[in-house]
């Protein structure tokens, strides 16, 4: 679960890293408002959850009114479907570092990668200069102690009281790591002012989707959600991607959807969304096609080979779904695993021809889209 | 011989009580798995097909000495069921939970590690030899999926194994001993962890690898194989060759992983390093039979 930057400088300021000073603003004159009450030069800051922002040009500086009028405009405008701007005051720089705390899976412990050189090009950096990445292991059950930020700093070569400022925002980040289960928490660049402050520029914050219910206030919105649809499978606990193709997917298990995928692709065919039938969700057949139709497909493929999602149940869903919802798409079944003799059975006599073989499924699928029949 | 489970193994089933527990257990103890006792805290003096439930291992341990724990407990109660297995100096365990916290899983993890223990999972479906026994969840009576044979395999995935099992049945084989090592970011072990196991095992002549987008595991075996730690013929198939790149997060994921963990990344390094990929299915079975043909020069 992503969070927005202006959610993670929360988090930052609560546990005592400072942030710049700045309010989040939801319309063109909400951002003039809040500009001219920071004072000129401001940063105004897309909320969206992409990456690669100031490259996109969601990042911009205003420097009057009607600069950031005109700037808020074009950005509430764009593509990117920006719906929330973190209008900031602008800072001069003396030097951008990078910090971030991850885990490692292979020694399974956490990881604080750390630069000096913080920045928009710090992927470069990692991959051409290694050596400019510190990397400290950090065991879970021992915590961060005192020497991994000295190991840090000692590389850094800084000292004094920048060094104590850092080692105070490693501390915070830290704290904020493990108190919100975090999987990735990342500040780049840490900005030192020309006064000497140490103040996070950026923050970019994942909680672990496993460890949500301990978050239930992060919760997200329908503003999250790239459509209604989409939306509506998070709040029945059902995992669903959208996108923007011909073909619903129902399949079972994100490893077999994901191999129904790639043979769609490899078929000339295109996909309108994939939806988590597996799992807890294969007594839900209803909701499941009703949120599928919802993209009006060219025809639904329903694929799966469960062992604990037992065949026959999920075979009764979709014929009573079909029978009910009445789709005016061709619907393809091929559902196999525990129980799957009866469910050829309950397919065939709701009329909906059962398929056995997942590549065959696919083709009939794809050969739908291309004007052909089920 | 098979690898982490045969019939000698004496199972203990933490979490017997529940639906799955139970319902799973009748079935581990149909295709021969020697199942001894069950914990449930709470539930202790019950029996659950014909097995004795316990409240703690400590308690089930003394009347039925155990070598291994299979885990049908919920994701949140999980690292303490594990921390009890491992302190009562269990050393095989395999967990199921879908939905273990992450920082719980690295913890738990790193624990496995100090005690050289053996975790499988979570996020799995667990470890089976067909034809002999299994822990975990596997539909074992559809023979067209569960053959038993002379090919091994390791997944990260629930719903393609049996697919890509049924495919490797098609082909005229079977399975020696299949380990899910699971879905979690962090699973107790790695592929590469277990590919000792399979190069000592008399019985495996083949390994089938089923991984997916994301992580280093399928690079790691790679590694070995390049490293002739493992020498068998490998046939991988992976899920997520055409996937839209997921909206990234923050630099450190990149950093982290040097640029591997994509699926095209994967494919060149297992082929680099000699084996099939397959890219459909169907491809699976007459790659295998290839590779043992390869194998045999």
């Amino acid at each position: 679960m992503k969070l927005y930057e202006y959610q993670a400088k929360e988090i930052f300021a609560r546990e005592g890293i400072r942030i710049p000073r700045g309010k989040l603003s939801r319309t063109p004159e909400e951002v003039v408002e809040t500009s001219s009450s920071l004072g000129y030069p401001v940063m105004l800051k897309s909320q969206v959850l992409e990456g690669g922002r100031g490259k996109a040009g969601l990042i911009r500086c205003a420097g009057s009114p009607e600069e950031a009028q005109r700037v808020a405009e074009e950005l509430f405008q764009s593509k990117h479907k920006v719906k929330q701007i973190l209008v900031e005051q602008a800072i001069d720089i003396r030097q951008e570092f990078y910090l971030a705390f991850t885990v490692e899976s292979l020694e399974a412990k956490a990881l604080l990668l750390a630069s000096s050189e913080g920045g928009m090009e710090i992927e470069e950096i990692a991959s051409r200069m290694p050596e400019k990445i510190q990397r400290v292991l950090i065991d879970l059950d021992k915590g961060f102690m005192p020497f991994h930020a000295r190991t840090v700093l000692y590389e850094w070569g800084i000292g004094g009281e920048l060094g104590k400022q850092v080692s105070g925002v490693l501390e915070a980040l830290w704290r904020v790591f493990r108190k919100m289960d975090a999987e990735l928490v990342e500040i780049n660049p840490l900005f030192v002012t020309t006064e000497g402050e140490v103040i996070a520029g950026d923050g970019k914050f994942s909680i672990d989707d496993n460890s949500m219910f301990r978050h239930r206030e992060y919760e997200p919105g329908p503003d999250y959600f790239e459509t209604s649809t989409a939306y509506a499978a998070y709040k029945e606990g059902i995992p669903y991607l959208q996108f923007d193709g011909e073909i619903s997917l129902m399949c079972a298990g994100a490893g077999l959807t994901t191999t129904v995928y790639d043979l769609i692709h490899d078929e000339g065919g295109t996909v309108a969304n994939y939806l988590e039938f597996g799992g807890p969700n294969y007594r839900k057949a209803m909701r499941a096609m009703e949120l599928c139709l919802q993209n009006k497909p060219r025809v639904v493929l329903i694929v799966s080979f469960g062992t604990i999602a037992r065949a026959d149940v999920m075979a009764e869903g979709i014929a009573e779904a079909a029978s009910k919802l009445k789709p005016d798409c061709p619907i393809i079944t091929c559902i196999r695993g525990t129980g799957e003799e009866k469910a050829q059975e309950i397919l065939r006599n709701a009329g909906l021809a059962p398929l056995f073989d997942t590549e065959e499924a696919v083709r009939q699928a794809v050969a739908c889209c291309k004007g052909g029949t089920a | 011989m098979s690898i982490l489970i045969d019939r000698t193994v004496r199972v203990l089933v933490q979490g017997i009580t529940g639906a799955e527990g139970t319902f799973w257990t009748k079935h581990m103890m149909g295709i021969g798995t020697r199942v001894v006792a069950g914990v449930t805290p709470g539930k202790g003096g019950q029996t659950v097909e014909g097995i004795p439930v316990f409240h703690t291992l400590r308690q089930a341990l003394r009347e039925h000495p155990a070598d291994a724990s299979l885990l049908f407990v919920p994701p949140r109660l999980t690292k303490d069921a594990v921390f009890e297995a491992l302190d009562e100096g269990i050393q095989k365990i395999v967990t199921v939970a879908d939905g273990i916290p992450l920082h719980e899983s690295v913890q738990i993890r790193r624990a496995a590690r100090s005690s050289n223990a053996r975790l499988i999972g979570g996020n799995t479906s667990g470890v089976i030899s067909p034809g002999k026994a299994m822990m975990g969840m596997f539909p074992y009576w559809i023979e067209r999926v569960y053959k038993p044979g002379t090919i091994g395999v390791l997944t990260r995935s629930g719903s393609l194994t049996n697919e890509i099992t049924a495919m490797i049945v098609q082909g005229g084989f079977g399975v020696s001993t299949l380990v899910g090592v699971g879905g979690d970011a962090v699973p107790g072990t790695r592929f590469s962890e277990l590919l000792p196991d399979f190069q000592n095992d008399s019985e495996t002549q083949a390994l089938v690898i089923i991984g997916e987008l994301g992580g280093t595991m399928e690079e790691e075996v790679a590694d070995a194989m390049e490293a002739r730690i493992f020498t068998k013929p490998v046939v991988a198939f992976l899920g997520g060759r055409t996937a839209p790149e997921g909206k990234r997060m923050g630099h450190a994921g990149a950093i982290v992983t040097g640029g591997k963990g994509s699926v095209a990344g994967k494919i060149a390094a297992l082929e680099r390093a000699g084996a099939l990929v397959a890219r459909r299915p169907s491809a699976l079975g007459p790659l295998l039979q290839e590779a043992l043909e390869k194998g045999m020069k």
